[in-house]
């Protein structure tokens, strides 16, 4: 009943109750018993699952639906999102890492696959995942209010050198990754800083517009309408090469440091998945990744792209998870 | 800004525009009235939809959702003491023993008015003064936030019941059960005995529909009237004019006090309609019948509360850029889609986009009052199934509205333990709404407390030096102390 369009299953579920039906059809349309059509050759002969590890609704979630709506276009099947929420996304990771590895179950898999299992809250990583190709990279970025005494990423520093532990910096919680971004910016620049902090970014925000700390570092899409508007002005941005959006700001590395540290997407299913299914999925989320439609839907979020095929995304996946591993340690904030 | 207004006008007053607006209702009704369908939900999963249309037309659908879910969740609280959304919490306390009299009808009717002044005044409120309430907004900060729900929770005494003392183990038992999760500031896991689900926290709505759905239900088997119908009165839907008359200053009042908890980032119709009921009740002296034993302006304060901070939502979000809620977070989104950015220079460069979301915001609540007052004949009807296939089909709603939520088996299991949890209470008189507040109010309590002290590095003079904080700390220990001097006063 569902095998039409991605928008007619919206529609249908929604009739007859949102999640209920996308949830409660997942089992429906992922039959386990499909050993013996599962072959590499004929593969898709199935729905394709595609799950999220965070909310409706939520920037993760909206670039899982762009992809399973394109995807279906491009290896004509069909696809749906589950989003299965929890434990800084360590609830669903685990289930894409439990799924089965036939390459009908995928996943959405962010920076925290390389966080949680050091912070304690899960302990799920990136070796439990076949990685398949990373779509999105949003670079963090250090934003202040306009009447701050600094206007230059210099005078900040110079600033947090002469008052260490006075400037706060706020964040979207304690562990999360605009909090690490903070502090290994914190240690390339020898300063210190007060880490205070909020539930997500968007009080973060503005806990810097109504004065209550002195900065922030989210991804530039957080703030980039205050910055337009010039009520907040964005110092440095964490990202290798400058953001299309803010080319007035320069990289932290340009200015002598060489952190590059942020948010990022890409997509995966589970541990020892078939070479040739990995490869018919690369080749069709490349397809869709040089789409100009999802260009466009990229852009249109705020999201900047970055492309990494199977191979480089695993070798990425490592090293950040090695980098997070040895910042947690010193940061002390993983569980006993 | 008359320009402004008159763009507006011309964007919304299509046929396009105002069927999606009709159609938003009635998609937020549907969802909105079934337990664990939330209204944030039901946006998610549509917001999609709109990108295929312009900016206004997007608008109209997702306002008219976020109405008429917040809207619905009275239904349910009313008929099966049930809250549809956790806003609708509040609503249970007078709504349901109207209808355990036979009143559902009134109680739905008067819920739909209040909801429709609530929705209507707020929206004016803000048209007029976005830019200032935004202003009030941004000085909201730790710790001041952290004195208004340190209010909140004094609110307990009042919706305790005959016990103070049981009413306030049942809020500490709420804010115990919200201490399981990561520790806001330190970011370690607590209490979650190493299950990682646990590491988001216990899912509040899961306890709410088990405390209100599942335990009524086991509640009334045990009292032996599970299969007793209470025949529903169905003349009294259209409030009568003494009615209107006597809900009047509690609403508009309301209307005023949940815009304002709206307008603050973080707080929404939850929060503002436990503000406004306590308010009403403490305001209303020797009211007739008690406030909780079915009082229509105990009704009609929660439901103007809730629904007036919608708008209140959107002050943050369409002036600063910030959401007021989750709803509004997606909303943003659905704008960046067409390419607006909401937030300061909005007001400059799309007055006419901007009025609209006003003008159709508007126009969601007069469908919702129409089609409210219409429908109620309807809901009232599904009550009057049965009793004996009503509870069980309730027990079935409770069970997959939990898991509906996030997927989730471990929200039902939690949904069955709050319920048993809840019937057991109930039984030796423990009141189960101080659960609610404290799991709600707890941890921003917490949270802003430790956040505040953070900031100061530890000094206590971050909240004694802000007059807001300390105005609104006071008040709370006068409104815990004056009862208990009163008290003292009449019995000397």
């Amino acid at each position: 009943m569902m095998k039409d369009s991605g928008r007619r299953e919206f529609l249908a579920t929604a009739a007859v109750g949102t999640t209920v039906g996308v949830a409660g059809c997942t089992d429906a349309l992922t039959p386990d018993d499909n050993g013996a059509d599962s072959g590499a050759a004929d593969f898709p002969s199935d729905d394709i699952e595609i799950i999220c590890p965070f909310d409706e609704g939520g920037g993760t979630d909206l670039t899982a639906r762009q992809l399973s709506e394109q995807l279906e276009e491009q290896l004509d099947t069909s696809s749906f999102v589950t989003n299965s929420t929890g434990g800084s996304g360590s609830v669903g990771f685990s289930e894409i890492a439990s799924a089965s590895a036939d390459g009908y179950t995928l996943g959405i898999l962010t920076v925290e696959i390389c966080t949680v299992s050091h912070l304690d809250i899960g302990d799920v990583t990136n070796e439990d995942m076949t990685p398949i190709l990373q779509y999105n990279f949003d670079p963090a970025a250090l934003t202040v209010h306009e009447d701050a005494p600094y206007d230059t990423l210099e005078e900040f520093i110079e600033y947090a050198e002469e008052n260490p532990g006075e400037i706060s910096v706020s964040n979207s919680g304690t562990g999360a990754i605009w909090h690490l971004a903070a502090a290994e910016f914190e240690q390339a620049a020898d300063i210190e800083l007060d880490h205070i902090g909020y539930e997500g970014a968007a009080p973060a925000t503005e806990a810097v517009l109504g004065g209550e700390v002195e900065a922030t570092t989210s991804s530039a899409a957080e703030v980039s309408s205050q910055v337009q508007d010039g009520e907040l002005e964005m110092l440095a941005f964490f990202g290798d090469e400058r953001h299309p959006a803010f080319d007035d700001v320069p990289t932290l590395s340009e200015e002598g440091y060489d952190v590059t540290v942020g948010a990022w997407r890409g997509i995966g299913g589970p541990e020892g998945m078939d070479e040739e299914i990995v490869e018919t999925l690369e080749d069709a989320f490349d397809d869709i990744y040089d789409s100009e439609e999802f260009e466009e839907f990229m852009e249109n979020n705020n999201f900047q792209l970055e492309h990494r095929d199977a191979e480089e995304f695993g070798q990425f996946m490592d090293e950040e998870y090695d980098r997070f591993g040895e910042l947690i340690d010193e940061l002390g904030i993983e569980g006993e | 800004m008359l320009a402004g207004l008159l763009e507006g006008l011309s964007l919304v007053f299509q046929p396009l525009a105002l069927a999606l607006i009709v159609f938003g209702v009635v998609v937020g009704i549907v969802m909105g009235s079934i337990p664990g369908m939330t209204a944030t939900m039901t946006v998610a999963v549509l917001v999609s939809f709109t990108f295929g249309m312009n900016p206004t037309e997007g608008m109209m659908l997702l306002l008219g959702i976020y109405g008429g879910a917040l809207y619905a969740g009275s239904i349910p609280a009313i008929l099966i003491r049930t809250p549809g959304t956790p806003s609708a919490a509040a609503t249970i306390f007078d709504g349901f023993p109207l209808s355990e009299q036979g009143q559902a009808g009134k109680a739905i009717g008067i819920a739909t008015i209040a909801s429709f002044v609530g929705g209507a005044v707020s929206v004016v409120l803000v048209t007029l003064l976005s830019p200032q309430i935004a202003n009030v907004a941004l000085n909201i900060g730790s710790p001041e936030y952290f004195a208004i729900a340190f209010f909140g929770l004094t609110i307990i005494a009042s919706i305790s019941g005959d016990s103070i003392t049981k009413g306030m183990l049942s809020g500490l038992l709420g804010m115990l059960i919200a201490t399981v999760g990561l520790d806001p500031t330190l970011g370690q896991p607590r209490f979650t005995f190493g299950f990682p689900e646990l590491s988001a926290g216990i899912e509040f709505i899961a306890v709410m529909i088990g405390l209100f759905g599942l335990a009524e239900g086991l509640n009334r088997y045990r009292e032996g009237i599970g299969s007793i119908d209470i025949q529903q009165d169905l003349s009294g839907i259209t409030p009568s004019l003494a009615d209107l008359k006597n809900i009047r200053n509690v609403t508009i009042g309301s209307s005023v006090v949940g815009s304002i908890v709206g307008s603050i980032p973080g707080a929404g119709g939850d929060i503002a309609s436990f503000v406004t009921y306590n308010e009403a009740k403490r305001w209303a002296k020797n009211a007739t019948p008690e406030f909780g034993n079915g009082n229509i302006k105990g009704v009609a304060a929660a439901e103007s509360g809730n629904n007036s901070s919608t708008a209140g939502a959107l002050v943050p979000t369409l002036t600063l850029g910030i959401p007021g809620d989750s709803v509004t977070a997606i909303l943003i989104g659905a704008l960046l889609v067409h390419g607006i950015q909401p937030g300061p220079g909005l007001f400059d460069n799309e007055p006419g986009l901007v009025f609209s979301i006003f003008i159709g915001f508007f126009l969601v609540y007069v469908v919702i009052l129409v089609l409210g007052l219409l429908g109620a004949h309807v809901w009232v009807r599904v009550i009057n199934f049965p009793a004996k296939y009503l509870w069980p089909s309730i027990f079935v709603l409770c069970v997959v509205g939990a898991f509906a939520l996030r997927g989730n088996l471990l929200d039902m299991w939690v949904m069955v333990a709050a319920g048993v949890l809840g019937f057991i209470l109930r039984m030796d008189g423990y009141p189960l709404a101080p659960i609610v507040l404290g799991m709600i109010l707890g941890p921003i309590a917490e949270e802003n407390l430790r956040r505040s002290l953070e900031i100061s590095n530890g000094s206590w003079d971050i909240i004694y030096t802000s007059p807001i904080a300390m105005v609104i700390l006071l008040l709370a220990v006068v409104s815990l102390v004056a009862p208990i001097a009163l008290q003292y006063r009449e019995n000397n």
